[in-house]
């Protein structure tokens, strides 16, 4: 078995050897596509997380109308709690809110005697900023709700919503358009292989070796452009990380640290099982007995 | 008398609407026989041979081996049906890169023999086709009748009961083609069977065995088994 095998990998190294520059032009496709998903894949879940972990910044005000009553005050909270998005919902008494403004402002002390000018409201944290407009419109079309007092920093969560759109689409786009290059390289690669590996084919062909033994080594040949695309691309996205970090931490703050095990799993992953999809293709046609 | 151990029955070969390969060919060939199928190119013969590799398939009749019918054998058994026959092709194939023995041994690797059998098998087939004695050097320093050795060891790597030879000695010198021939013909005797394709009517003639003559696709004289057993 062990001795099969490794034949078969002499076979698919052999092949990588013998098309150095199209094996090359397809490993380094592969990597910088792996290199763009990987990277704005990961800039994309640092932007949501960042957005995630912010959200309590993000929190909506919403009064009530004056002379609410408790039931509806409870009612309320409970209809907001159920909508999907919503965190939390925390009720903040007009008394409660009045001290905390005098407390936290002492030059008004003077307007203690004054008629209290809050509301009774709620702090509404969201558990996805992206819902907060539908969230607000369900909000405002409570009774007890005050429909034109809802305060919220509209702008910087649509920023936030905004970055993660960009990210995800020029993710998509150029990641994606790299990736299917890099296919089109290493089926490439995999027909220039069965060529030049012509003769050695005849033969096997000729004596009768099987479908697999004939096709396993570009198989191989295919995965190991993936998995080295996938390698270096995660070398790519470590270093671009450092060099970034570097940068940061010199003007505002530590970036998280790199999962590179885990970067290294999926990239490598990804660019092997991609690279024998490509060579499955590739060989189809050229490999048929004849 | 039994089944023949090779059949073509009314075979025809339709590569395009106009241009076939075989027309109504039918013949058979016994276990044991040494025959030579002739004819000028286009004839059919090496279509006849290939049907057997299954490099190619028939559009009408029926095809069979040790009596088993492989008209239209599934793809997926064809390395099996290849090792159960050697096939020498006109053009050797030898690969450049390897040495004589190397280009056996990668054949037999090829079709899963372990390294042991290998080592083991590779200097019995070199000198059952006499070229041991050149077993380290490279195909571009072989004659031509020397390289068709080691094509036609290749073949037996499979140890097979059938042997098949597209114009074996096509690019060889007469005393070259008749090496050769002997070759076969003594693999013949050990009870290989032997079918060559061939338009070297000399050598044909010497060799005295079974003629099967084909034109335009048709098998149009046969001097019988009789000839190939004398």
């Amino acid at each position: 078995m062990l001795d099969r095998i490794f034949f078969l990998l002499g076979e698919a190294f052999i092949a990588l050897r013998r098309n150095g520059w199209m094996t090359f032009a397809a490993i380094s496709t592969v990597a910088v596509s792996l290199f763009l998903l990987g990277g704005l894949g990961y800039v994309y879940l640092q932007v949501a997380n960042a957005a995630q972990n912010m959200t309590g910044r993000f929190e909506l005000r919403v009064m009530l109308k004056d002379g609410s009553k408790n039931f509806e005050i409870s009612k309320t909270a409970a209809d907001i709690r159920a909508i999907p998005g919503v965190k939390t919902v925390n009720w903040i008494p007009r008394d409660k809110a009045w001290q905390k403004f005098l407390t936290e402002n002492p030059e008004h002390q003077k307007y203690v005697d004054i008629e209290n000018p809050y509301p009774d409201s709620f702090k509404v944290i969201l558990s996805d900023l992206k819902q907060t407009d539908q969230v607000i419109a369900k909000i405002k079309s409570f009774p007890a709700v005050s429909a034109d007092e809802i305060q919220y920093l509209k702008s910087e969560q649509n920023l936030y919503v905004q970055i993660q759109a960009i990210v995800k689409w020029l993710g998509t786009a150029l990641g994606g358009l790299l990736f299917v290059t890099g296919g089109i390289l290493i089926y490439n690669a995999i027909r220039l292989s069965v060529l030049s590996r012509r003769l050695e084919i005849r033969n096997m062909q000729l004596v009768g070796a099987s479908f697999l033994t004939i096709r396993i080594p570009f198989y191989i040949e295919g995965m190991v452009q993936g998995f080295v695309g996938g390698l270096l691309a995660t070398l790519l996205l470590r270093a671009g990380h450092a060099v970034v970090d570097a940068r940061v931490t010199q003007i505002w703050t530590t970036l998280p640290v790199f999962p590179t095990t885990t970067f290294l799993g999926i990239l490598c992953a990804m660019g092997s099982v991609y690279g024998l999809i490509c060579s499955m293709v590739a060989v189809r046609a050229p490999l048929r007995f004849r | 008398m039994g089944e023949p151990y090779i059949s073509y029955e009314g075979v025809e070969v339709c590569f395009t609407e106009f241009v076939y390969g075989l027309r109504d060919a039918t013949v058979s060939f016994e276990r044991g026989e040494f025959a030579f199928l002739v004819g000028k190119t286009g004839a059919g013969k090496s279509t006849l041979i290939k049907l057997l590799t299954r490099e190619a398939t028939p559009t009408k009749g029926k095809v069979t081996l040790a009596g088993r019918d492989i008209t239209h054998l599934p793809d997926r058994l064809v390395p099996a049906l290849r090792r159960s026959m050697g096939i020498v092709p006109q053009d050797f194939a030898l690969l450049p890169r390897k040495r004589v023995w190397e280009n056996v041994a990668y054949a037999m690797r090829a079709v899963g023999k372990s390294k042991k059998e290998v080592r083991q098998l590779v200097p019995q087939i070199l000198e059952q086709v006499r070229i041991g004695h050149r077993a380290d050097a490279f195909p571009h320093e072989l004659s031509g009748g020397e390289q068709q050795r080691v094509a036609i060891g290749r073949a037996l790597i499979n140890n097979p009961p059938l042997l098949l030879a597209d114009e074996p000695t096509g690019n060889l010198d007469p005393d070259h083609s008749w090496e050769i021939m002997e070759l076969l013909k003594e693999l013949n005797t050990k009870g290989t069977t032997v079918l060559v394709a061939s338009h070297d009517m000399v050598v044909v003639e010497k060799m005295a065995k079974r003629i099967v003559k084909m034109e335009g696709g048709r098998v149009v004289s046969d001097t019988g088994k009789e000839m190939s057993n004398a």
